[in-house]
């Protein structure tokens, strides 16, 4: 066990990755010497060489299609798109190639790969390096879609993402790249991708949340003495639906927090679910507490980001209902 | 001479795959107009560019192509069967339907599943040659597009990668001059094969319309990819005959055409080539024709009798684990 935080238990992963599988190989831009622009991947090059942790020309799409014809002919490649804000010329090769090539290949060729990349504000990036794209990839069939939320769930998932038989969108929420830290074992292990996890249990309040949103969550819950089951997602597709309805039966009141714009996002599924299965359970609106539908701006993030204030709001006016 | 032997087989086999894939094309094409095939994208003129191009590859090879490249998987081994069961979509088809007609796959001969975005196969094929680099294998890639598909990112990004990473991957452009309605001209201001100097690896520009001259420098860009010496992009000029689908009509953008049977067509010059070699001769051609109809018929007949796939097929294979979603969304379908 170690201290770590999470670029510290991602690259914990990696290097254990690269230690034991031959066939792995990470591509993305800067991550050579440099360590990549977080320094998730520093060192790795060194001790593993040029042909197994490559530095890529500037070219997302790229780097993405470069993956999938990897991981077809035998590698297992994880790729980092340096920010998330920057992965929309390679749509196309994730939405066109690397989520459909099962399907239309009867299962004769398959993509197993990692796709790593940052997302979210809170680090004074502006409108292109703060964005939350998730509902662009959870909109995707063919894809998985994860994202950790601590550094003992980034090592853990990503351990459990590579041994996954179909793509991996691997969201990191980098506000919290080093801003927590927690323990995390030294050796291998595994968060099972399509869990939630269940941070703290209460009867009043389901909050449901993942990724960067949720120690803001929690201190808010913490603070506040907040008798709320606190549910971290950790996968967006496919939704571990039944840590959902199980909690929403038991609490009958619902807050979906996430950073990303509100409308078509996370918590517009997660409410359709929730009503489509426990509508006679709920007391009240599911509310949702999230960004705003504008870009992400640089001066003022901290309005942007869904806050305390915001999230008490929220759970003070479902208390008054039921 | 056994050494003549081996040359005359291989040119019998090149102009017999030719032969096949032309009757096949004229059969889909007719069978679409009858209403029996719902969509099909002709190969009519680059017979000779595509069969050249396969007699350079080894079974071990990968193929990255596009949904125009029936001569080539006929040439390769691929059986018409595939060809015919993919383009009705039957049970026996390995994607049970799910695809448009002319996007084929075939791992069992290394022929990669087809994409419609134009282009896209292109990023891959650089990925798979890195990954055959990387695992010291003596194989290569070949990758195929028409010509329009060099103005977009993905060609750009393919090859600059390939020459970044020397990698063994062929670049085939099948240069038919016409993107739908787009002639080459208006697509790029240079010749296509030039555009390889800007990536630092070798440019070629082959006659299409004859497979010997596209095999010997296909054979030769194979050569220097297994010898690592890199990439090559090979232009290989013809003419699309036919029209870009069945849903075109190419009269509308086109005057210029080049009918069946004559000088200009790539079966007449192959059949030329074939004769000047001594190694058929009218009537032995004649046998071959008449052999392929026959047999493109037969298998043609035989396959239109198996039955659609069950429609729950369409909806599986999208995960290794079917998800939780989809099984609730097929259940209320079906």
């Amino acid at each position: 066990m170690s201290e770590m935080t999470m670029v510290q238990a991602l690259n914990s992963a990696l290097d254990h990755l690269l230690g034991t599988d031959k066939s792995v190989v990470l591509l993305g831009e800067d991550i050579g010497k440099d360590g990549g622009v977080f320094r998730v991947t520093d060192g790795l090059q060194s001790k593993y060489g040029e042909d197994r942790v490559l530095d890529t020309p500037l070219v997302e799409l790229g780097i993405v299609g470069m993956s999938i014809g990897m991981a077809l002919t035998g590698l297992k490649p994880i790729a980092e798109i340096q920010f998330q804000d920057f992965i929309y010329t390679a749509m196309d090769q994730i939405i066109n190639q690397m989520a459909k090539i099962r399907y239309r290949s009867g299962g004769d060729y398959t993509v197993p790969m990692v796709l790593r990349t940052p997302y979210g504000g809170g680090v004074k990036g502006g409108l292109y390096h703060s964005q939350s794209g998730e509902t662009y990839f959870a909109h995707t069939a063919g894809l998985t879609v994860v994202t950790p939320s601590n550094p003992y769930d980034a090592k853990g998932l990503l351990i459990s993402a590579m041994e996954y038989d179909d793509p991996v969108i691997f969201l990191e929420p980098k506000r919290l790249y080093r801003s927590i830290k927690g323990s995390v074992p030294d050796k291998e292990y595994k968060v099972p991708i399509g869990e939630a996890n269940l941070l703290k249990e209460g009867n009043s309040v389901s909050i449901i949340t993942y990724g960067s949103m949720v120690p803001t969550v929690l201190n808010t819950v913490e603070k506040n003495k907040v008798d709320a089951d606190v549910i971290d997602l950790r996968t967006l597709l496919p939704l571990d639906i039944d840590a959902i309805i199980k909690s929403v039966k038991k609490t009958g009141r619902v807050t979906i927090v996430h950073e990303a714009p509100r409308t078509l996002g996370m918590g517009a599924e997660i409410s359709a679910l929730i009503s489509e299965r426990a509508i006679d359970s709920l007391q009240g609106p599911i509310l949702r507490v999230t960004g705003p539908d504008s870009p992400f701006p640089y001066r003022w993030e901290e309005y942007y980001i869904p806050n305390e204030k915001r999230i008490m709001n929220a759970i003070n006016r479902l208390q008054t209902f039921g | 001479m056994p050494e003549d032997n081996e040359e005359r087989n291989k040119y019998i086999k090149a102009y017999t795959a030719m032969v096949l894939s032309r009757t096949l094309d004229k059969k889909i094409v007719t069978a679409q107009r009858q209403g029996r095939v719902g969509f099909y994208t002709p190969t009519m003129g680059q017979e000779a560019l595509q069969v050249g191009a396969s007699m350079a590859m080894e079974p071990n090879d990968l193929i990255y192509g596009y949904y125009r490249d029936v001569p080539l998987m006929l040439h390769r081994g691929i059986p018409i069967e595939t060809i015919i069961n993919q383009i009705m979509g039957n049970d026996s088809d390995k994607a049970k339907g799910r695809q448009m007609p002319s996007h084929f796959s075939s791992k069992e001969f290394n022929f990669m599943s087809i994409q419609s975005p134009v282009a896209t196969n292109l990023p891959l094929a650089a990925g798979a040659a890195y990954a055959l680099k990387y695992q010291k294998k003596n194989n290569i890639v070949l990758a195929t597009f028409g010509d329009g598909s060099s103005s977009t990112p993905d060609f750009h990004a393919a090859l600059n990668l390939a020459g970044v990473y020397d990698l063994p991957v062929i670049f085939l452009c099948e240069n038919n001059g016409w993107a739908i309605s787009l002639p080459v001209e208006k697509q790029t201001r240079v010749e296509i094969w030039t555009k390889a100097e800007a990536y630092g690896i070798k440019g070629v520009k082959a006659d299409g319309n004859n497979f010997v001259d596209t095999y010997e420098k296909v054979r030769d860009a194979v050569k220097r990819a297994r010898d690592g010496k890199g990439a090559t992009l090979i232009d290989a000029i013809s003419f699309r005959m036919g029209p870009h689908s069945t849903s075109d009509d190419p009269a509308k953008y086109r005057s210029e055409t080049v009918d069946e049977g004559s000088e200009k067509d790539p079966l007449v010059i192959s059949g030329k080539i074939l004769k000047e070699k001594k190694f058929l001769d009218d009537k032995m051609i004649e046998g071959i024709k008449s052999r392929t109809a026959k047999l493109v018929e037969d298998k043609f007949n035989e396959c239109e009798k198996i039955p659609a796939p069950d429609p729950s097929t369409a909806f599986a294979d999208v995960n290794a684990k079917l998800t939780w979603m989809l099984k609730e969304e097929v259940e209320d379908i079906l």
